[in-house]
């Protein structure tokens, strides 16, 4: 752990100094990904440096596109919209600068960082979403001194926070606002517990993005009798006007957008260390507040009685941990939940992968055929959602029996060199990498489309098409054109990496989906009666599970049926749930 | 195979002509091969099976911990005796025990009654009595007439071709041998379909000695030619019980023949030996246990520290689940409704109640031919899968006025209540894709006031007072059992799944499998998967090392940890 704690260390200092990356992505990414790897990846961490040295151009286009998603409150921000809009390539198309060197290093890297497979995808897509709503448009005011210097109080007098401006509360506060309009679920789970107050005495450090999104959280867990204190899972993604709305009503705040690498642990450090106040529960997006507290207060363990997880990075280091016999409290795996596995991969993707693709290419579906790489749930979702606009779908498959499901669901299944000279657009969701290759890329017919919706950027091998005889143009924000010497065209798009993170937004409802299962999560650890919970990684009890699907069952104003006394005594349930067994597979 | 005898007197047309009958009346026809004295008697058989099924599972034979999926099997014809009908439903809750997610029974397992009939000349005496032999001589076998092998040979014919998995299977491994040295002891239903297993065991290398599980389903012809080719086989169709105990006991063969692996459908076989034979499972390396029931019952010996050799539960593979309830289902749905009642569905207003596996089928097809779909869940997760599907979530009460057919598949019972049939509107078509017989509580219809008129085999009017008519299917049984068929490619799947896991069983290591109930290791389930791709002309994608090596898995798979949902 140690070990690879120092990797992170690295790879984290690389990624976040480096003025952002690629986009939004990259540092969501980055922060989490890599730790997932770095165990493997030691020997490579030199190398890493470097690699994220990037294409300076493409860092304005990130927080402008950001800031272009955020069109929720236009008022606010037509300014900023049209200037992004001239910020975006898209009305002045750039050349690509082809810069060999650096990206050949950061495609060498991938496969150094292998390792463990993700089935889902590879990281939560709930714990990025926030990234939609990132941008802080009221930044525009920047004052240059750190907020550690600062001294802020808000209206109650109490100085115990770090945010960039606290002035920026109410802003903020409208913001929140408009994220409980979609959390419904937290709502009636405020109205729902707030008499028994569940979490009376629970004290939460938390460390996630900070967005509007999770703010309904937090005061959802402060409505339930919670203390929270709370610092950024990531040094971009705060809103800070959010954190100054949270400051405000009293929960301790540690985080701004734009912190550095020594920011983002002194936010962490100040969270945690506090004499008088000692946390009991953890709520973590990613471990690196799990990490911290090991590393500095083991002995603050003692009084914790569970940790929340939420990433799959964060989920792995927790099994990490617990195998080598050094987790010392109950740990909760919240990412493996049937309901917010369904709403991350098989829902959320159903949608993103007609809005991202309309967004980018104003693509017709209709006719168009399209093959789809790899049949989990993400594929499953693309093809239905393909399907259902008209589009000819086919499937390529590895695995038998999605393969089966793929034919019995009235998909081909192809190889795809069969199929690749009349396709017009490739999606891979494979969560392999090299799944399309440049000898694939070279037999493509011209004007077809490729982006991937999988995992990372490894599934288009896009280190092989920067090569001297191939033209890359970009022509619009996250759209490029690969051009042959012959003139054929191929469209990237995203540049391989994740469609539905940069080409569009991940739904509010998503995210609401995980926060309630945090929250349930939360409750359970707390309330649970000494012993049901050993020194392990937990699944969320099926059962809670059920609540949160139930929760939201009110959005679609759908009406559960509920079970009689005697038909629960048929079926040997209870009449609450569980319904299911263990192993069903939904 | 089924389907094509089945078509042409399936729909009842020649059954409609004779006009309404009293519901108690037993002579409804529906399949049948192609005579029609043959189809006005198959439905009955298969209440006969059904009847079989239960004379052996009742709690008076010791044997009430059954799950619930047995009482699928129970259920006989619905005669309208009210006495019994509601000892029947008091009996209920004290039989319930455990509960099923999958279908109550097997699909797969029952599917042979649609094409059980095969019978027309009829000679009285009872095989056990006759001495017969095959053209080789042997005559270590008893069935009903052995000069009927060619037309049963025809039949195994027919079968083969919608098996692809099998026959390739036999072209894979018919080299290796893998088998070779097994005897197979199994006791399944003696159909076309089970024959092309068990040929396919024998052509690996596999001694096979068989015996029935059911009293009724098997195709004597089918036996036949088995016992022509070879097979030790003791079943015909209607033995009586003590001939079903005679046939296993000789299927056993103790004296002259060990078996050292077990293939059974339903537990009977397993029992048997178990009981009179216990000192066989000293040489026996496995039990490959094909339904809900014997699986059920196998998990209970090994509960109680019982089972004394490893056992494998094929019923639970993913293949196996996935074809016997989302892909049957939703394409039997339409057959089911269309057979029996002429349904159009375009723009017809449909609720469905339960929205697991069966549901799901049933509410993409009807969704994919028009119908306006509702869903009443009792599970907030799949209620929430079917918002996100599409479909409106509602109480049975709230549309229960308005809508055109009820299909239950909840698995529970009397989720359709007298007081919801009170309210449905004229013409409304109830019928159950669930479970056994419960879901609609017919003893509640069975009051004077109410006139039950059967229009066709298997469906009834219930005529109210004021005239208005509930259109009953199958008298609330499973309507995929009872008007449409089972494919054979369905079959296919769990009899290769079969054959896959006594290969494993037989083969596998010294100390791989304990005492113990095993699923089907992912990578055989896989496996099954892959044999049927050619019949799609489905082409495989494979990993290269580099691939596979960024993955962490092997090349040829498992390519999914066991948690994974699919």
């Amino acid at each position: 752990m140690t070990r690879a704690c120092d990797v992170d260390k690295h790879t984290q200092e690389d990624n976040r100094s480096a003025t952002s990356t690629e986009d939004l992505l990259s540092f969501f990414w980055v922060p989490g990904n890599e730790r997932t790897v770095s165990v493997n990846m030691s020997e490579s961490t030199g190398e890493a440096k470097q690699a994220s040295k990037e294409v300076k151009e493409s860092e304005n286009v990130a927080e402008k596109y950001s800031a272009l998603t955020v069109s929720k409150n236009t008022e606010m921000n037509m300014e900023e919209l049209s200037s992004a809009f001239s910020a975006v390539p898209t009305h002045k198309p750039v050349k690509k600068q082809i810069q060999f060197v650096e990206d050949k290093q950061e495609f060498s890297r991938f496969p150094t960082k292998a390792g463990r497979r993700s089935l889902s995808r590879s990281i939560s897509q709930s714990s990025t979403d926030s990234y939609s709503s990132a941008a802080s448009y009221t930044d525009s005011s920047d004052d240059e001194t750190s907020p550690r210097d600062k001294t802020q109080v808000n209206s109650k007098g109490s100085g115990d926070f770090c945010v960039k401006n606290i002035r920026q509360a109410e802003f903020g506060r409208r913001e929140i606002e408009i994220a409980e309009q979609d959390m419904s679920a937290l709502l009636a789970l405020r109205k729902r517990a707030q008499s028994e107050k569940p979490l009376a005495g629970a004290k939460i450090v938390g460390c996630t993005h900070i967005t509007a999104q999770t703010a309904v959280l937090i005061e959802t867990l402060v409505a339930l009798g919670a203390q929270c204190r709370w610092t950024a899972c990531n040094i971009y993604s705060t809103q800070n006007e959010v954190a100054a709305a949270l400051s405000e009503i009293g929960v301790a705040v540690f985080a701004w957008k734009g912190e550095s690498e020594d920011d983002f642990w002194w936010c962490i450090d100040r969270c945690v260390n506090n004499e008088e106040w000692q946390p009991n529960m953890i709520l973590d997006d990613g471990g690196d507040l799990t990490h911290w507290m090991y590393k500095k207060y083991p002995n603050v363990f003692k009084k914790i009685r569970g940790i929340v997880e939420e990433s799959v990075t964060g989920v792995h280091r927790l099994y990490q941990l617990s195998k080598a016999g050094k987790l010392c409290v109950p740990a909760m795996n919240v990412n493996d939940s049937v309901t917010k596995q369904k709403f991350d991969n098989l829902y959320c993707c159903r949608e993103s992968i007609l809005d991202g693709l309309k967004r980018t290419t104003d693509v017709m579906f209709g006719g168009k055929q399209v093959v789809v790489c790899g049949y989990g749930e993400v594929g499953k979702g693309c093809c239905a959602a393909l399907k259902a606009l008209g589009a000819i779908v086919y499937i390529t498959e590895i695995d038998p029996i999605c393969a089966l499901q793929a034919c019995m669901d009235g998909f081909r299944v192809v190889k795809l060199n069969e199929v690749i000279r009349q396709v017009d657009i490739i999606i891979t969701c494979t969560g392999n990498k090299n799944v399309v290759t440049r000898d694939q890329l070279d037999r493509m017919k011209n004007g077809s489309i490729v982006c991937n919706m999988g995992h990372s950027n490894t599934e288009i091998d896009v280190a092989s098409l920067r090569t001297p005889e191939l033209t890359w143009e970009r022509v619009r924000s996250q759209v490029d054109h690969v051009i042959w010497p012959d003139g054929k065209r191929v469209i990237l798009l995203a540049e391989g990496r994740l469609l539905n993170l940069s080409c569009s937004t991940v739904p509010t409802f998503v995210l609401s989906i995980t926060a309630t299962t945090q929250a349930l999560a939360m409750i359970e650890l707390y309330n649970a009666p000494e012993g049901r919970y050993k020194q392990d990684v937990y699944l969320l009890p099926k059962k809670m599970d059920e609540y949160v699907a139930s929760l939201h069952l009110a959005t679609f104003d759908a009406h559960l049926t509920e079970l009689s006394d005697e038909q629960a005594k048929y079926l040997g349930l209870n009449k609450n749930g569980p319904f299911k067994p263990n192993y069903y597979r939904y | 195979m089924a389907e094509e005898q089945q078509l042409p007197g399936a729909s009842g047309e020649e059954d409609t002509g004779d006009g309404p009958h009293p519901p108690a009346e037993d002579d409804r026809g529906d399949a049948g091969e192609s005579s029609k004295e043959q189809a006005a008697n198959a439905i009955p058989n298969l209440l006969r099976m059904l009847k079989a099924a239960e004379s052996r599972w009742t709690p008076g034979q010791g044997r009430d911990g059954t799950k619930e999926g047995v009482t699928e099997a129970l259920k006989t014809d619905m005669k309208i005796q009210l006495t019994e009908q509601e000892e029947e439903f008091n009996k209920r809750p004290m039989k319930t025990v455990p509960r099923t997610l999958s279908r109550s029974i097997s699909q797969s397992s029952t599917v042979s009654y649609s094409s059980v009939s095969s019978d027309c000349l009829e000679d009285e005496s009872s095989p056990r009595n006759k001495v017969q032999k095959t053209s080789k001589g042997t005559s270590d076998f008893c069935i009903k007439d052995i000069k009927r092998a060619d037309f049963g040979r025809r039949e195994i014919a027919i079968a083969e071709q919608e098996m692809p998995a099998l026959m390739v299977l036999r072209k894979r491994a018919g080299a290796e041998k893998p088998l070779s040295g097994a005897k197979v002891v199994g006791c399944t239903h003696v159909t076309a379909q089970t024959a092309v297993l068990i040929e396919t065991l024998a052509l690996l290398g596999a001694q096979c000695r068989w015996a029935a599980c059911n009293i009724f389903s098997t195709q004597n012809a089918v036996a036949a030619a088995l016992a022509e080719g070879g097979t030790c086989v003791f079943a015909w169709k209607e033995e009586t019980e003590d001939d079903f105990w005679w046939c296993i006991d000789r299927c056993v063969g103790a004296d002259i023949w060990q078996p050292n692996v077990i293939l059974d459908d339903g537990g009977d076989l397993t029992h048997w030996i178990d009981k009179k034979h216990p000192g066989l499972f000293k040489k026996i390396r496995g039990v490959v246990e094909e339904s809900v029931t014997g699986v059920y019952r196998l998990y209970q010996l090994a509960k109680d520290g019982k089972l004394c050799v490893a056992a494998m539960n094929v019923n639970d593979s993913v293949t196996k689940q996935k074809f016997d309830n989302l892909y049957c289902c939703k394409e039997s749905i339409l057959d089911g409704l269309k057979r029996t009642t002429d349904f159009m569905f375009g723009g017809k207003q449909v609720l469905v109640c339960g929205y697991g596996e069966v549901g799901k089928g049933c509410c993409a097809a009807l969704r994919a031919m028009g119908g306006v779909v509702y869903v009443t869940e009792v599970d907030p997760i799949c209620a929430l899968q079917a918002c996100m599907d599409g479909f409106r979530v509602v109480q049975l009460n709230q549309v229960i006025r308005q809508v055109d057919v009820v299909i239950t598949c909840t698995g529970n019972k009397q989720v359709v209540a007298r007081e919801h049939l009170e309210r449905m509107k004229n013409g409304c078509i109830v019928c159950n894709m669930g479970h056994s017989d419960t879901e609609i509580h017919l003893t509640s219809l069975q009051t004077p006031e109410l006139r039950w008129e059967r229009v066709r085999p298997l469906v009834d009017h219930i005529i109210w007072p004021d005239g208005r008519r509930i259109v009953l299917l199958a008298e609330g049984r499973l309507l995929n059992l009872s008007c449409s068929t089972v494919p054979t490619f369905v079959l296919s799947i769990t009899a290769t799944t079969q054959a896959l896991a006594l290969i494993e069983l037989f083969n596998a290591p010294e100390g791989r499998y304990k005492q113990d109930v095993y699923l089907l290791p992912k990578k055989l389930d896989e496996y099954v998967a892959s044999l049927h791709l050619p019949s799609f002309d489905a082409h495989l994608t494979e990993l290269t090392d580099e691939q596979a090596k960024y993955l962490g898995i092997s090349k040829h798979g498992p390519f999914k940890p066991n948690y994974y949902r699919y």
